[in-house]
């Protein structure tokens, strides 16, 4: 008789959540779960892999990416000249036919992501009233658990609530609208300062403490404000902040304010390294790392955590919701542009730019993503990020992996940047060396911890059978770029490199209780401002593809 | 000199990229017969479309036939000579950066699209596009020739970055649009904007008729650039047909576009 239990014998495991730090162990599947091993000792598995000598890992998670929605796809169109020479993705008879360049279209995004090992991503910025179109690109990247943030650190109905000083208002909105897009998490761009932006030409804030014109409340009071809402609501990730000020020299100060201001608070800062700069006002000759001061702060606060935002050298394409930020960009690279103003949502700006080794402020991105990864005591709170495709691409991850785990190969990176970087920043005195299990907490379990997804980031019974199976190398980046075999909800979805059944992967999303007299409130609001009707704004259960429902 | 002759009557785009004198310089006839094309979304071999006949050692090709729905043809070329005997279709020598085509008939949009070197003779008209820059690409062609005896279409020389497109006839609007550098002459009428947000390079509208310029252009003077005539004597030794009347005319230069770097410059005739 048919067991239905898929054993994965003799594997090398890496599984930091249950303790486990690469010890033989065979792992075992049935209907798309890990279970544990049958008791009974005739019962047989139906399939056996034996992976004896292989390291065996949860599926990887990217826990801040940007692969879906509108600017995603403004981006797309916006580069035809880097599509058109970048690798093709050819039709197989198991794969859709796609696109590369520093942004993939959607099926090519699902196959490369699980051609890494990695079978979880949540794109990082979302304005809720596109939240239908994520929804049917989420459906067309395969391989993949999806789920997405949602944006409302510009949000009017938001800082409304805020100056009116009526905090539960604002956490029934919060709730309502994560329901509506069937988002994830709340997500802060530049707070109070694309509304600025929005409002007058080259307008921004550039402190926690300025006023932002109509509305009558600060940058500090919507973080707050929407911090506390979500740990009232108990959702499982804090939430998400792109601090003010990304990119600019002296940003640091602002930083250390924000994550100040969380006070108790949960928090996650995004891509820190952009966050981490000393230096003047507007002065690259100042420009410095100022990792170390950022560092501590995070090690002595439990409440913090941080993904990256790993620079690489080459050319990518900015792609944010903070409106300023993209302007900036493309005046400094003199670059195309694309801004957009979502309504009462959000903005966004969009930039091609090339990152160089011989620019000292690339150069020093370059090294104080490095420095957070390598100063940073507890791997559970320091995520890996490129903050695809705005630091590189997340298909830079096996490099990442080799510059944390080899300090001579690091070493040997650091010679062909800027010399400059030696003096503004702490690298070269860096020998740490990350271990195979702390690249599996800061690519697996501790974003699946931070997301608070229980059934993700580890290999006990009742976890998703998502599992990642390498074969060890001295080159790093050529044992985590070809895995031997990827397996997501117990099917083998790739082999080697090959996609084998490249399955749909299912949206991750909450639906926190609320008050629901406030839609009367929502409702008028929509109909007097919004350009689509309220009835027709929530995206409807039956309008997704598998999902699930994560509680905090 | 390899012979293609083109019997296939489809009305299907018939792709055959990568088929250059380089490419089958060293396969024989039946392996050649089997190169790859694609008709529409299939790949098929090239026997089902051409006879071929023939020694490519001398990396020369002869297409034959109505070629119009024939693409691509000489794209990424290095080296070699290439003749199509009647019309041909969209690309040819799209990116090439050595080597001869001659079209003996018409040819499509995109000739020359971002050539690298090399020369395009069309001896017909050409299409839209003639030697631009792809859809979203920061420069365009970048050295090498193009001679049209006849007419051309819109964007000709788009963003173009360095390199000689000659019209033997008249070309349509928005010549020489977002140039770089580089010279593009025009010896029949032209259509509107021509060089509009141009940087720098040349236009020269040396037929009738010419457009009123946009108003971001400033007229410098009235002269006899001698380099002119040193390009006329070029383009009449590429076999190209330079009105004899054009050696002694008097051009006016403006200079623009000022929306931009404005160190572009459009001659036109005025004797």
């Amino acid at each position: 008789m048919s067991s239905g239990l898929f054993k994965i014998a003799g594997g090398t495991v890496y599984d930091p959540i249950h303790g486990v730090d690469g010890e033989q162990r065979d792992i075992w599947i049935r209907d798309g779960r890990i279970v544990a091993p049958p008791s009974e000792p005739d019962v047989r598995q139906d399939k056996t892999f034996d992976a004896t000598g292989l390291v065996v890992m949860p599926g990887g998670i990217d826990m801040h990416c940007h692969i879906a929605g509108p600017k995603v796809n403004s981006a797309r169109k916006m580069r035809p000249e880097q599509k058109r020479k970048a690798e093709k993705v050819i039709r197989t008879p198991n794969t859709r036919s796609g696109t590369m360049g520093s942004v993939p279209s959607t099926f090519a995004t699902g196959y490369k992501y699980a051609g890494l090992g990695y079978t979880t991503a949540f794109d990082a910025a979302i304005p809720p009233l596109a939240a239908r179109h994520v929804h049917e690109e989420f459906e067309d990247t395969p391989c993949i658990d999806k789920g997405f943030f949602v944006l409302m650190g510009n949000n009017h109905f938001v800082m409304q609530s805020i100056q009116r000083n009526e905090p539960e208002r604002l956490r029934s909105f919060i709730a309502w609208l994560l329901g509506a897009a069937k988002g994830f998490t709340p997500k802060v761009v530049n707070p109070g300062g694309v509304e600025i932006w929005k409002q007058q030409p080259s307008g921004n804030v550039h402190g926690l403490d300025e006023n932002v014109a109509h509305f009558g409340v600060t940058p500090r009071q919507i973080i707050e404000g929407v911090a506390r809402a979500v740990d009232a609501l108990r959702l499982p990730h804090s939430v998400h902040i792109h601090a003010n000020n990304l990119g600019m020299p002296g940003n640091w100060r602002t930083t250390l304010e924000t994550m100040k201001t969380l006070g108790d608070s949960r928090g996650h800062l995004a891509h820190i390294q952009f966050h981490s700069y000393g230096g003047g006002e507007g002065d690259e000759n100042t420009f410095n790392s100022k990792a170390v001061e950022l560092v501590e702060y995070v090690n002595t606060h439990s409440n913090l955590t941080v993904d990256v935002g790993q620079v690489l050298f080459g050319e990518t394409t900015t792609m944010t919701a903070d409106g300023p930020l993209g302007y900036y960009l493309s005046n400094a690279f003199k670059s195309k542009w694309f801004s957009s103003d979502t309504e009462m949502e959000s903005g966004c700006g969009i930039a091609p730019i090339e990152y160089k080794n011989t620019s000292l402020v690339h150069s020093l991105q370059w090294a104080i993503g490095l420095e957070w990864y390598l100063l940073a005591k507890d791997p559970w709170r320091v995520v890996m990020s490129t903050d695809h495709p705005n630091g590189g691409s997340f298909l830079a991850y096996p490099q990442i992996i080799q510059l944390l785990m080899d300090r001579t190969y690091r070493q040997e990176m650091l010679k062909l940047v800027h010399p400059a970087v030696l003096e503004r920043s702490t690298l070269a005195d860096l020998t740490r060396e990350y271990t195979l299990s702390e690249i599996c907490i800061i690519t697996r379990s501790g974003p699946a911890r931070i997301l608070g997804l229980p059934n993700k980031g580890h290999l006990g019974p009742g976890a998703d059978a998502d599992i990642t199976v390498y074969t060890p190398n001295d080159d790093k980046t050529k044992m985590f770029e070809l895995p031997r075999m990827v397996i997501k909800n117990g099917v083998v979805i790739v082999e080697q490199g090959e996609i084998r059944q490249p399955v749909t992967g299912k949206l991750l999303y909450v639906s926190p209780e609320y008050d629901s007299s406030i839609e009367k409130d929502i409702a008028e609001w929509f109909e007097k401002y919004y350009s689509i009707r309220f009835r027709n704004y929530p995206v409807p259960l039956d309008y997704l593809h598998d999902h699930e429902e994560v509680r905090g | 000199m390899l012979s293609l002759r083109y019997k296939a009557d489809t009305s299907i785009p018939v792709e055959v990229e990568g088929l250059t004198p380089s490419a089958v310089r060293a396969l024989s006839v039946a392996e050649i017969q089997r190169f790859e094309v694609f008709h529409g979304n299939r790949k098929v071999p090239l026997a089902e479309f051409f006879d071929v006949s023939g020694d490519p050692s001398d990396a020369r090709l002869e297409f034959e036939g109505n070629l119009a729905g024939v693409h691509w043809i000489g794209a990424h070329m290095t080296e070699g000579e290439i003749h199509v005997r009647g019309a041909a279709g969209r690309h040819v020598g799209s990116e090439m950066t050595g080597g001869t085509i001659h079209v003996h008939g018409n040819a499509s949009d995109w000739v020359g699209g971002e050539m690298h070197g090399g020369l395009i003779h069309v001896h017909g008209s050409a299409g839209h596009l003639v030697g631009s820059a792809y859809r979203g690409s920061a420069t365009g062609m970048t050295a090498g020739t193009i001679l049209v005896d006849g007419s051309v279409g819109n964007e000709v020389g788009l963003t173009l970055r360095r390199g000689l497109l000659a019209i033997g006839d008249g070309c349509g609007d928005f010549v020489g649009a977002n140039m770089i550098a580089g010279t593009v002459l025009v010896f029949g009428t032209c259509g509107i904007r021509p060089g509009a947000s141009m940087r720098r390079g040349t236009v020269g509208l040396l037929g009738a008729n010419p457009p009123k310029l946009l108003v971001s252009f400033r007229k410098s003077c009235v002269c006899q650039p001698t380099f002119l005539r040193l390009m006329f004597k070029r383009l009449q030794s590429l076999g190209f047909t330079v009105p004899s009347d054009c050696y002694d005319a008097n051009y006016g230069l403006y200079h623009g576009d000022h929306v931009t770097v404005g160190r572009g410059e459009i001659l036109i005739r005025e004797s």
